[in-house]
């Protein structure tokens, strides 16, 4: 197997990081488009009572609730529906860092993985998303209005595990799952690597 | 590697959640964090003395810039990953410790390298700074992680290190 080498892996993945982010967060709005649909879809299917609509502007998704501001602001007028805006970028940072780990590993089928990649981490990015905007209007905006949601001491509770495991989780590790599994072969190989490395001096 | 998986992803959610209790946050996240931050000070007090630490802030003397390591920033998550990942995959138990020993203390370094640098990238920009914070220092803390622990697993004795037998 060619680069099994742990130093010349890492290399390589330093070096296709900075490229992948760059591509990321410069093409932003596109990766972010199928996600904003993705929530629409999610969050009126599952939140139908409080999600009035979901609206998008590059990679930033705005979910407009049911709820009525209590309060003038600046962003939710009297009279007006309190609306959360979302930064897709915050939950969908894996990305590069799949590109640059598949990149780095040199195998087979880069580019349908990093496909298949997108389509797999594409609903926790929306899940990161969704929950955001439910841990905003339940622990975020003004009692009055939050109580508008209706959701109880348990609900509250799983909203706010929903969200920090969305936010501080699921970014990072959800990739670096999708990586182990599609490179399984490539991560036999280390174990070769170092046999082979063994063999000069036996 | 089904095992494997089912068994990281359910240590995960367990500490996950257990370190989300007050309890947790009280007896073992704040005074990790507040460590963090101390340890991140003393550090900088060797090229920069005008840097001070209280609590979880980190803050220059000179113009008063400072950060604050909130969850996320601390390296648990990244740790709880590390634990998980490595009490899941089959080792024998004192391969696990030392793995785990190594392992938080190369992830927790390369994290105040983290809070260092990002409290300099503050001071310098602000839109570095939060690229940098938002985006960039996540994937690494995890990269980190992930090359850590297929160093780990390199160490193994084939007859265990093998996903597929996982």
């Amino acid at each position: 197997m060619r680069g099994t080498s742990l130093g010349g892996f890492v290399l390589r993945v330093a070096a296709w990081l900075p490229l992948a982010f760059l591509v990321w967060y410069l093409a932003g709005p596109l990766f972010a488009f199928p996600i904003g649909l993705l929530t629409n879809g999610a969050a009126r299917l599952a939140f139908a009572d409080i999600v009035q609509s979901v609206e998008q502007q590059g990679h930033l998704i705005t979910i407009v609730s049911t709820l009525k501001a209590t309060l003038a602001t600046t962003e939710n007028p009297a009279g007006g529906v309190v609306s959360v805006e979302l930064n897709a970028l915050l939950y969908s940072f894996g990305f590069p860092m799949l590109v640059a780990l598949t990149l780095a590993a040199r195998q087979a089928h880069v580019l349908r993985n990093l496909l298949l990649g997108y389509v797999v981490l594409a609903p926790f990015v929306t899940w990161g998303l969704v929950a955001e905007f439910l841990k905003r209007v339940t622990f975020d905006i003004a009692p009055a209005a939050a109580a508008q949601a209706g959701f109880g001491p348990l609900q509250r509770e799983a909203i706010a595990f929903a969200y920090q495991f969305g936010a501080l989780i699921l970014p990072t590790v959800a990739p670096a799952v999708y990586w182990v599994l599609t490179h399984r072969r490539f991560l036999e190989g280390f174990a070769a690597g170092d046999v082979a490395a063994e063999k000069p001096s036996q | 590697m089904v095992r494997f998986f089912l068994g990281f992803l359910l240590l995960q959610a367990v500490l996950f959640g257990a370190e989300l209790t007050p309890w947790a946050q009280r007896w073992f996240v704040l005074p990790w964090t507040d460590s963090l931050a101390a340890i991140s000070a003393d550090l900088v007090k060797l090229f920069d003395p005008g840097v001070i630490a209280e609590g979880k802030v980190l803050q220059s003397a000179n113009n008063g810039f400072a950060v604050s390591i909130e969850a996320g920033c601390n390296g648990v998550e990244a740790t709880i990953v590390l634990v998980a990942a490595m009490l899941a995959f089959p080792a024998t138990w004192t391969r696990k410790l030392v793995g785990l020993a190594v392992g938080v203390i190369a992830v927790q370094g390369l994290n105040v390298i983290r809070v260092i640098s990002l409290f300099y990238l503050g001071q310098w920009n602000q839109e570095a700074f939060e690229f940098a914070h938002q985006y960039v220092w996540q994937a690494l803390i995890m990269l980190d992680v992930l090359i850590v622990w297929l160093l780990w697993v390199r160490t193994l004795p084939r007859t265990v290190t093998s996903p597929a037998r996982a």
